[in-house]
């Protein structure tokens, strides 16, 4: 090969209007191309963004495609069709009485995802467009109760009935979703044979999913969503996907194309249930940051994403992060498995407003997004921002954003900053834009502790991990009087959670609600009972693993499986989820050894005193999770230079606003440090991507693998 | 701070304005300029002259009358009199008390008993518009909505006199 990297991984982030393609070599060096997203045949921009990254490396996508082992696909494409309610025509049938689901929508989706203050503000509340019109619902008498007996019996003529009444109507799918269909799923199998000899009388191919076929777990209307999303924008995706995965064939790539799901792991192109991958790309940094932990021995980290939008927090704790099972996206509830990651409304873009009302400053929850702020006149942003204050105060260099492919107006900010916020307040122009930044810090501050205390822990245990294109730029701020163990900022920050999404394990991850009780005081053998019913909700689940597996060509044998295990103390509402070295449970011992451990969790997550055995536990869910070993990066490791940094990374001095005094900050291009060089505050390196602040009092060690360690109070 | 053009609060007024647009505006602060920019349109769409002091409900202002009266006024022009009285007493009224009449506007069981709680609707004597409703209990006093201190108003939230 002409080129000195040979490409290894392929990692595709189709956003809206850009596609990034991150191209990975056999020592963890990685190039990003760009190209704008192509809808209409999503596998052109993917090519012309590929042809991008390459060139990097000089080398095309015809050289470089067949050495490539593994390819990763996450976009946003089927969150769009949800969005724009762009999918296709589904028939929904219901237990009769049910039919309003997607119009009353449980009340709380007219106001997912709203600010704070809007929540409260009843009159922004609003319905959204049902997913599926009411005409095209139809309800079947039938009930099975909560402890999983038909208390009403099917009603056959008119299951049939509404079968045929919905193929009149022209629909292209249609899914079935029955009460407690989860407990005993006898009406949803009789309601699919019927449908498929209705089907078969006129002809017809429209295809019935149930939803006990697929997600097979309490929440009726999370289920519905779920089950009704796979046929409206998950089914016109696999097409999409299918025809990147073939283009890349075509080039020479000898791998299948897999999908970034929302667990955290990624599946095949050609899995059954598709929807799994709706959102993807935020998590990516989570995934990134447990690999990061798994390579540098950290067991315990509090992962940071500064965007332009929002700043999203997640917590690894001893090497895992959380999954929470009932998930929103869009406005809209599921029942699939996401990675526990929340989302505050405030980035480096966020609008900074003075309250009229109460002559406060208010950030947020509002942004410019890509649009920078008023110091990018091309953006027509009339409003100050947070990126607009960090440049005013000489953090970010003007002419040096992203590279310099963006020249920001500094007297523009100035101006903006003056008028919009300094004036109302009648303080000094770089006060009022330090105190912008530093109640900007102050509020993710909050979040962070409020995350880290709300779980039972305490910063000293965790090492911060900062990423995203302002994480370096705030993480100084953040990190302050917080005393966490380490703070980390991998000098890729800006591209880390696009990075993250390629060191994803493959593995699907079903999960079945059980609602198993078990008693205080349960003898053995009703031990050994509950055992055979986990092992027999596992069976079913491995089945359908061992399934989705062998489209990818993978045998049983080849799959790692892990058994978690969700639960709760009878009569109490949240469920914790143990996880277990098990693939199956084997006798009453193993029992014993999973409440073990969820009391032990129980303890550190409320307290040692909160524990209720005596309450009894309920098992609410059975996961299991499937792995098979796939080729991940490879960890950057570079030969470690001396404390002082190299004369030509030096780019000078520059006057900087801090916390009320003018400083002299020293520059620094980050491409030019070298491995074991330390960086006193204060201090400020930049790269075409991000700007990493060491405020004064800190340090930052570039260590063996390109990760900044900041410190305080160690000097050069 | 947020400014809107006149358009955008006239589709606001006609309720025309898209869903999106709309919930901005109300999770936005108040834009400084808005009341002036209301009032104004409103005082465009009646047909008299007499100057719009505070918009009281649907169809009907208090308004400045060259005499320096300041009455209440329905969109036809029909003045209900000084605006410290209720207004709601010289209008016409149609009571609801019987299933008969409840059920012109509600369907059978889905209004409230005639024996607790009765509808009294207030029609303006010039133009038949409806203007209010009130649901309460038989011989409940006539209830007064909003009698506003015009003055403190106008010199302490728009900041100029009367």
């Amino acid at each position: 090969m002409s080129s000195r990297h040979a490409p290894r991984i392929l990692a595709i982030d189709a956003g809206g209007t850009m596609t990034d393609t991150f191209v990975i070599d056999e020592k963890g060096a990685f190039v990003v191309g760009k190209a704008q997203t192509t809808p209409d045949d999503e596998a052109q921009g993917f090519l012309s963004s590929s042809r991008d990254a390459l060139s990097y490396w000089d080398t095309t996508v015809e050289e470089a495609f067949p050495s490539l082992v593994t390819g990763i696909y996450s976009g946003t494409s089927m969150l769009n069709r949800l969005l724009e309610r762009k999918g296709r025509k589904v028939g929904v049938i219901v237990s009769k009485g049910m039919e309003d689901y997607f119009r009353l929508e449980r009340g709380v989706q007219s106001y997912l995802g709203y600010s704070y203050s809007d929540r409260l503000h009843v009159c922004t509340h609003q319905h959204n467009e049902p997913l599926v019109p009411r005409h095209l619902v139809r309800g079947v008498p039938e009930r099975i109760d909560v402890f999983g007996d038909a208390a009403i019996p099917l009603d056959e003529e008119a299951a049939a009935r509404a079968v045929e009444e919905l193929l009149d109507l022209g629909v292209e799918a249609i899914c079935v979703n029955f009460l407690f269909s989860y407990r005993n799923p006898a009406h949803e199998l009789q309601m699919k044979d019927i449908a498929e000899e209705v089907l078969e009388r006129k002809g017809s191919e429209v295809p019935v999913t149930i939803s006990s076929d697929h997600y097979s777990v309490r929440g009726d209307f999370p289920r519905l969503n779920t089950l009704t999303v796979e046929a409206f924008a998950a089914e016109p995706s696999r097409v999409h996907l299918r025809s990147i995965d073939s283009m890349v064939k075509e080039h020479g790539a000898h791998f299948d194309l897999r999908i970034m799901a929302s667990h955290g792991g990624t599946i095949s192109i050609e899995s059954r249930e598709l929807a799994r991958t709706l959102v993807s790309g935020p998590i990516g940094g989570v995934i990134g940051a447990k690999w990061l932990c798994d390579h540098i021995g950290v067991e315990n980290v509090f992962c940071t994403d500064i965007g332009g939008t929002s700043f999203d927090l997640a917590i690894i704790t001893g090497g895992e992060y959380d999954v929470k099972t009932y998930p929103d996206m869009a406005r809209t509830l599921f029942a699939i498995p996401l990675v526990e990651m929340d989302s505050v409304g405030e980035g480096t873009g966020s609008f900074v407003r003075i309250n009229p009302t109460s002559c406060r400053i208010e950030i947020g929850p509002d942004s410019a997004g890509y649009r920078i702020g008023t110091s990018w006149p091309q953006g027509n942003i009339d409003t100050v921002t947070i990126n607009d204050c960090d440049v005013v105060l000489g953090l970010i260099n003007p002419d040096y954003f992203l590279g310099g492919d963006i020249t920001l107006d500094r007297e523009e900010a100035l101006k903006s900053v003056q008028d919009q916020v300094a004036a109302p307040l009648g303080i000094d122009v770089y006060r009022a834009a330090s105190g912008v930044v530093e109640l900007f810090e102050d509020g993710l501050k909050n979040n962070v502790l409020s995350r880290i205390m709300g779980k039972g822990y305490a910063p000293v245990n965790y090492t911060l991990l900062s990423y995203g294109g302002g994480g370096p730029l705030h993480v100084g701020g953040i990190a302050e009087g917080m005393g966490f163990e380490r703070v980390l900022v991998p000098a890729w920050a800006a591209g880390f959670s696009a990075f993250g999404c390629s060191c994803s394990e493959f593995e699907y991850r079903f999960n079945a609600s059980l609602d198993l009780p078990v008693a205080p005081d349960i003898s053995q053998d009703e031990k050994e009972g509950l055992v055979e019913m986990v092992n027999g909700q596992c069976a079913f689940l491995r089945e359908k693993i061992v399934e989705e597996f062998s489209k990818s060509g993978v045998d049983e044998g080849e799959i790692v499986f892990r058994i978690f295990v969700r639960m709760q103390y009878m009569g109490q509402l949240r469920d914790l989820e143990v996880r277990t070295g098990f693939e199956w449970l084997d006798g009453p011992e193993s029992l014993d050894e999973v409440i073990r451990d969820f009391e032990d969790l129980y303890a550190k997550v409320y307290a040692l005193s909160a524990r209720s055995p005596e309450l009894g536990h309920l098992i609410t869910q059975v996961v299991l999770s499937g792995t098979v070993e796939v080729e991940k990066p490879a960890l950057p490791l570079e030969e470690l230079y001396g404390d002082g940094p190299p004369t030509d990374a030096s780019k000078g001095q520059r006057d900087v606003y801090w916390r009320g005094d003018w400083l002299k900050a020293g520059i620094w291009e980050m491409d030019r440090l070298k491995p074991g060089n330390r960086i006193a505050g204060l201090s400020i390196v930049e790269s075409p991507a991000t700007t990493l602040v060491i405020p004064p009092g800190w340090s930052a060690y570039l260590d063996e693998h390109w990760i900044f360690h900041l410190e305080p109070g160690k000097g050069v | 701070m947020p400014t809107y053009d006149r358009e955008t609060i006239e589709s606001l007024i006609d309720g025309t304005l898209p869903w999106a647009d709309a919930r901005a505006i109300m999770s936005s602060f108040k834009d400084p300029g808005r009341f002036d920019t209301y009032v104004a349109i409103l005082q465009d769409r009646v047909p008299w002259e007499d100057r719009i002091l505070l918009p009281l409900a649907l169809h009907l202002y208090i308004v400045q009358k060259p005499d320096g009266a300041r009455v209440v006024k329905c969109d036809c022009g029909h003045e209900f009199g000084d605006y410290h009285a209720n207004w709601k007493l010289s209008a016409n009224v149609f009571v609801r008390d019987s299933d008969e009449t409840l059920q012109e506007v509600y369907p059978p069981l889905m209004h409230s008993d005639p024996d607790w709680i009765v509808l009294r609707e207030y029609y303006c004597p010039g133009c038949d518009t409806q203007l209010e409703v009130e649901a309460v209990p038989h011989g409940y006093p006539v209830i007064f909505d909003f009698q506003p201190d015009l003055e403190t108003f106008y010199s302490e939230w728009l900041g100029r006199e009367l």
